[in-house]
């Protein structure tokens, strides 16, 4: 027993001494040891960890040392360690914080990471300070439209398109929601005899995620920013894009009120039958439904959003950045630029958690199905045109590429509309009374 | 003899001093200072504003004054109910009764659930579609009720879960209770007193130093309350004025939205709340505190 013991003592020493043998390994090879903070649970820290195996196997000047931090503290973390003089090189940074720190000077310039001739990430991938880029996001995420399929094909009723060629306009999509929303005695919400008091299952459902809002003003015509940044959500095209999600709810009875599902994930919701759809990023797929899919028997399909004038997802990402403090900028351009090829960061892309970020996944044929043809994604034809293509021709990026102070600004909105989800005050109102309030808060103040 | 007493007081006092002079006095001051300059924690170096965050907080913040009253409102409505349902049952839970033992458990266990846990489960009972508060109110014909999503319902669902989570004033009340002297109860039954005049005339009385200090402490912990905040609103959700609370502004504006200095403002205000509270409670508490031994 007594051996026992000493012996796992001796693992753990030895354990906590890797770090130490790593850093002491680096100093004989005479590299520079750099630093990537990130978030992420444990399975992803592994996959970095082996990425960065395979950097330094690819040469022998730099050492990339991963620190891992919670992502509900991440940049208050990096906030201390500003304090502390301890900011790491690189890392991943939260959108809405990025042209804050860029702002700040905290942000190195990534205007030179890639030559004219290199492949390079998307441009609607670059975080953008006084024209300049100081990030690339480190996948192209977008919003999708999920549903599950059984549950269509039950109610005999079509599901959401695949494609954004032929998908629906807002009217059809309600009308589709009106069908897929059953209350508890299984009248559906077209029926007279439709309980909205009492409903079973909801046509569709939106992920909580306040800023994806924006996404339902762009598609109605609107915007909340201009390109310059100057504040627009005061104008009627963004305005009744978001009261019509909020009328899903208080009109059409076919939605929960918007915010309210916060307790549960969305494949906890279609697994449990709560919702015939779903509008979430891509990233759902590797981090719940793929998941769902194996352990539930989840059969769901996906479709592209519904769109009112425009057809548009929006897409955003983490952003990898390099920080002004570091002494080894070229060293951490380098890694940043490595880091940023999808057959480096593979193991983020084939769980489904991350869609490439370079152009040629989504127009070379042969790299598009190296990416999709795995088990955890649904058959390629449904994902290629859903996702894929329409990923490459309709995306706009979210404002924070663009636009500074989008948390205060953020913040400040989802407490200005909130009394419009339970049906207090209408979208325009409140808007109206408040922009002056917004507009500081866009100005930081 | 009393000199070496003495002596060694201060030494042992030592630790504890320097520990509140290091880890509560200066960063307090700390804060205070901070609250004159802009600051955002990557700034390179602050820049002195004067009463620049203060004028701003009491002139131009929107939720400000919403965030008060909210904070306000939450812990009157919390901590009254509280007092009044845990001395309720710490009277029901003094008597002599089967499985006392069991029951006072049963009601001090909620207290020690880790506060996640018990936010996360009433949000779940609390849900306006598959909660089942709502489906009981469904049964009966009544509309949905949307707790945790509708202005008017949040501050008292909020508080029901905070009045359910109170078994520390329960336990303290019940080691008030077994204090009262029986002798006074036995004298006032002799001279025909009913149980409400005893409760009236001795419990209470006998007890006003336990109920001052329930709700001196309750106060001041409900008055700090952040983690409904967190879990039902956060940052990056839809965030009702009604949670908007005042330790929850600090902290959003502080850590994240990086504005320290702006944060450091909200917390002396809330810090000098608190104190002015604490004040009120102390300078009126003379005119109704009752030790034993006669001092009023």
């Amino acid at each position: 027993m007594k051996k026992g013991f000493r012996f796992l003592g001796l693992a753990i020493v030895l354990t906590m001494m890797l770090p130490l043998f790593a850093g002491l390994a680096a100093l004989a090879e005479d590299r520079t040891t750099i630093t990537y903070s990130m978030w992420g649970n444990d399975e992803e820290l592994r996959v970095l960890n082996e990425a960065i195996a395979k950097f330094e196997s690819e040469q022998d000047k730099i050492h990339v040392q991963a620190i891992q931090i919670d992502r509900a503290d991440y940049v208050g973390t990096l906030n201390t360690r500003v304090a502390g003089n301890d900011l790491p090189d690189t890392g991943i940074m939260a959108e809405d914080a990025v042209l804050m720190w860029a702002q700040q000077g905290m942000l190195a310039d990534a205007s030179n990471m890639y030559a004219a001739d290199e492949p390079k990430p998307l441009d609607s991938l670059a975080f953008t300070f006084e024209g300049k880029p100081v990030g690339y996001s480190v996948a192209n995420e977008i919003l999708l439209l999920y549903y599950d399929k059984k549950a269509f094909a039950d109610a005999g009723v079509t599901p959401p398109p695949g494609n954004a060629d032929t998908t629906w306009d807002w009217d059809t999509f309600v009308d589709v929601a009106k069908q897929m929303t059953l209350d508890v005695n299984g009248n559906n919400a077209k029926s007279p005899d439709f309980d909205a008091n009492n409903i079973k299952r909801y046509g569709v459902m939106f992920c909580p995620d306040f800023w994806q809002l924006e996404e339902w003003s762009v598609t109605n015509g609107g915007a909340w920013y201009d390109k310059d940044g100057n504040v627009t959500i005061n104008t009627p095209e963004a305005m009744e894009g978001l009261q019509r999600v909020a009328d899903l709810a208080l009109v059409d009875h076919v939605a929960p009120q918007y915010g309210t599902n916060t307790a549960t994930t969305i494949d906890q919701d279609m697994v449990a039958g709560n919702t015939a759809m779903y509008v979430n990023g891509q990233w759902s797929i590797g981090v719940w439904l793929a998941n769902a899919q194996k352990t539930d028997g989840l059969d769901y399909g996906i479709g592209v959003l519904p769109y009112m004038k425009d057809k548009v997802t929006l897409n955003t990402g983490g952003v990898n950045v390099a920080f002004a403090t570091s002494k080894h900028p070229e060293e951490a351009m380098t890694w940043l630029k490595w880091y940023a090829k999808e057959e480096n960061a593979w193991g983020l892309i084939s769980s489904g958690i991350w869609m490439p970020v370079n152009s040629s996944y989504y127009t070379d044929e042969a790299l598009t199905h190296k990416w999709v043809d795995n088990p955890n994604f649904p058959p390629y034809a449904e994902y290629k045109s859903a996702v894929v293509d329409y990923a490459f021709g309709y995306a706009k990026p979210a404002s924070w590429y663009w636009v500074n102070n989008t948390n205060l600004f953020n913040d400040a909105l989802s407490t200005i509309l909130a009394p419009c989800w339970s049906g207090n005050e209408t979208v325009a109102d409140a808007i109206t009374q408040n922009i002056d309030v917004l507009k500081a808060a866009h100005e930081g103040m | 003899m009393a000199r070496q007493e003495a002596r060694a007081a201060k030494l042992f006092l030592i630790p504890a001093f320097l520990g509140l002079t290091f880890l509560t006095y200066l960063p307090l001051l700390a804060v205070f200072i901070l609250s004159f300059f802009k600051w955002t924690a990557i700034m390179p170096q602050p820049i002195f504003i004067g009463f620049n965050n203060y004028i701003k907080l009491f002139t131009r913040d929107p939720f400000f004054w919403t965030s008060m009253k909210v904070t306000l409102l939450y812990a009157v409505l919390s901590v009254g109910i509280s007092m009044i349902y845990s001395l309720t049952l710490a009277m029901l839970l003094n008597r002599k009764m089967p499985a006392r033992g069991f029951f006072r458990a049963v009601f001090y266990v909620p207290y020690i659930v880790p506060a996640m846990a018990v936010y996360m489960s009433w949000g779940l009972l609390y849900n306006p579609d598959f909660g089942v508060f709502n489906a009981l109110l469904a049964s009966h014909g009544i509309n949905k009720i949307a707790f945790l999503a509708d202005s008017k319902f949040i501050i008292p669902s909020l508080a029901v879960i905070a009045v359910w989570a109170c078994g520390n004033l329960i336990v303290i009340f019940l080691a008030g209770l077994g204090n009262v002297p029986r002798v006074y109860h036995e004298a006032a039954e002799i001279d025909g007193a009913s149980g409400w005049q005893r409760f009236i005339n001795i419990t209470i009385p006998c007890m006003t130093p336990i109920i001052f200090y329930n709700l001196l402490m309750s106060l001041i912990a409900n008055m700090q309350v952040v983690v409904p905040s967190l879990i039902y609103a956060g940052s990056n959700r839809t965030t009702y004025p009604e949670y908007t609370f005042m330790s929850f502004m600090m902290y959003r504006t502080g850590f994240i939205n990086n504005d320290m200095s702006y944060a450091a403002a909200i917390s002396f205000i809330f810090f000098l709340l608190i104190g002015v509270f604490t004040l009120v409670l102390f300078a009126t508490s003379k005119s109704w505190l009752f030790y034993e031994e006669g001092d009023k």
